[in-house]
């Protein structure tokens, strides 16, 4: 069976400055992948190079069995939705949803019937974007991407302009929409948590590649390297070879051969029912947050690192090999 | 709905009563504040007007320099604006700055240099010379005019109908034409107006061969009458408001159009 996309050795570069660095994936259709990164890592470089807005330097990118790297967007079969919705101010929900499927030759009312019904926007068939909420006109947004029948769903950070509260709602919404379809998507975020919700692999991207491909329990069990354990905030790093899962770290000693470190409790605060420390460890100059299971009132803590949890990146799980 | 009362009563005051006064000075006899006149309704002073001989001549040629100029100017000021907002290239403030230029220097200055090319070309004595001197007052408010309007659309508007599957010739006319109608009015009403307010340049680079209104009105001046004043303004205003009609009407012909047919709930 052929990719629905396939990705290899591209490259981007402005001037001297490098965006993309011999990128290489490929996802079979159906996947979700989640791309997570720091803001200006170039995630939404390589996603308009995806969508055809703009071209790589070097490298090919293959829909399906065609070669669409020197395609322009109007000729691709793909869908992109960006950070705002960018509703058509002048035409109603129905023709912003009907636009791209008739260019495209893909036009059927009974298709938009059931898109206005997926995105339970119906009754808004004949409004105009303005009279839509926020998280409607996202949801119009993704609606005229899919009627278009694309080969593969680009999402750009669909719900950074979103309220919290909607942008949560939305998260499990377009999960559930692109799961029930079936369709191939490719999401951007800064959000670690969003990443998580919306992909099933996750690449971790920074500086011009990926610092790790894998679904988020792989990353939780094994990251790769120091930048993805930094970026995720699941274990604390003591050097640029070892860390420790933050869930192993404690307040008092339960194991022999624990390592002692000194921190300083900055601020407690609560968080799924659970009382949380936020410290400060001076020896690693690190900030922490983690479960504290009785009540302090500030001033210095002892943190236990136990010995057989510290693990190396080049050492699989369970074995332990700090010194 | 304060605000709106206000709205009405500052356009009251401002715009609709002074149109008001001029149309009805134009049919009626002069006529001052406590002086004991009456004020008597007349028609003379539209005769006065028509008996001019070359006032046909000239109200056609002012519309169709005038529209000759708009559609000059809505080429120059699309491609020019559009270039302007959404394309990044090398030298971008200069090319802005030079094509804002002539609004520094003196129209009639401009006008002299180019009735020596004009003369060179075989372009003085014609319409077609006059049409061009008219772009030089008007090119570059259209091109201010269009630059900003491509800059409120933005470039991602643009990039999410090619996304689309839209053709450049589709997404001009479904998307950016239609968003675009504001400035294509604001374009329509100055050009026009300052096309046909252009005296000076229109006689040098006319060579009195080419009539246009201005040149039937300023004899007028003399006269020293207000109904006939009254009269030649309304005549006057009449192109600006017949070519705003047209273009209001071919705007209502492009695709999304919000026209009553369209289906609303």
């Amino acid at each position: 069976m052929s990719k629905a996309i396939e990705v290899n050795n591209i490259s981007k570069a402005f001037g001297s400055n490098v965006i993309l660095d011999q990128l290489n994936f490929q996802l079979n259709p159906g996947d979700k992948l989640s791309i997570v990164g720091p803001s200006g890592s170039g995630k939404t470089t390589l996603l308009r190079i995806l969508a055809g807005l703009d071209h790589p330097s070097s490298g090919t990118i293959k829909l399906g069995e065609k070669d669409v790297t020197h395609l322009d967007a109007r000729t691709r079969k793909v869908g992109l939705v960006f950070q705002q919705p960018l509703l058509f101010p002048h035409m109603t929900v129905e023709e912003n949803i009907d636009y791209g499927a008739r260019l495209t030759g893909t036009f059927s009312r009974e298709k938009t019937s059931d898109l206005l019904t997926a995105i339970n926007l119906t009754e808004t068939r004949t409004q105009f974007p303005s009279e839509l909420s926020g998280g409607q006109q996202q949801r119009v947004a993704l609606a005229r991407a899919l009627a278009t029948e694309p080969e593969i769903l680009l999402l750009d950070e669909p719900f950074s302009s979103l309220d919290p509260g909607m942008r949560q709602e939305l998260r499990y919404w377009v999960r559930d929409l692109l799961d029930e379809r079936g369709i191939t998507s490719i999401f951007v975020t800064h959000d670690r948590e969003e990443a998580m919700l919306m992909g099933d692999t996750i690449g971790v991207f920074y500086n011009g590649g990926f610092q790790q491909l894998a679904s988020a329990e792989t990353i939780l069990q094994s990251p790769a390297n120091p930048f993805v354990v930094q970026f995720f905030d699941n274990h604390l790093l003591i050097d640029q070879d070892h860390y420790v899962p933050l869930n192993k770290i404690s307040f008092s000693s339960q194991a022999t051969g624990a390592r002692v470190m000194k921190a300083v409790l900055l601020q407690t605060s609560v968080a799924n029912g659970e009382r949380v420390a936020h410290v400060y460890v001076e020896e690693l100059d690190k900030r922490l947050s983690l479960r504290l299971p009785f009540p302090h009132d500030g001033g210095s803590l002892d943190i236990f690192i136990p010995a057989n949890h510290i693990y190396s990146f080049d050492s699989s799980r369970g074995a332990g090999r700090y010194e | 709905m304060k605000y709106k009362i206000l709205f009405y009563i500052i356009a009251g005051l401002l715009f609709v009563s002074p149109v008001f006064v001029l149309l009805l000075q134009s049919i009626t006899t002069p006529w001052r504040f406590q002086t004991a006149q009456e004020m008597n309704v007349q028609l003379k002073s539209f005769a006065v007007l028509w008996s001019d001989p070359n006032l046909w001549t000239a109200t056609i040629g002012s519309i169709v320099i005038g529209a000759f100029v708009l559609l000059f100017n809505f080429l120059i000021g699309i491609t020019a604006g559009k270039a302007l907002a959404l394309y990044s290239f090398k030298g971008r403030t200069l090319m802005e700055a030079l094509l804002l230029a002539p609004l520094l220097i003196p129209v009639l200055a401009v006008a002299m240099g180019l009735h020596l090319l004009m003369i060179r070309i075989g372009l003085a004595d014609t319409w077609i010379g006059v049409t061009l001197v008219h772009l030089v007052p008007t090119v570059p408010y259209s091109i201010k005019i269009f630059h900003h309007a491509y800059s409120q659309l933005g470039k991602p508007m643009i990039e999410q109908a090619q996304i689309l599957g839209a053709s450049e010739r589709k997404q001009f006319l479904t998307v950016e034409l239609p968003l675009l109608k504001n400035a294509i009015r604001s374009v329509t009403f100055l050009t026009i107006v300052i096309s046909l307010s252009q005296y000076a340049i229109t006689a040098i680079i006319g060579g009195g061969s080419v009539v246009t209104l201005p040149m039937v009105f300023f004899p007028f001046l003399d006269t020293a009458n207000p109904s006939i004043m009254a009269a030649f303004s309304v005549w006057f205003a009449a192109p600006p408001l017949l070519m705003y009609i047209l273009i209001e009407g071919l705007l209502s012909l492009l695709p999304y159009s919000q026209t009553p047919w369209r289906n609303r709930a």
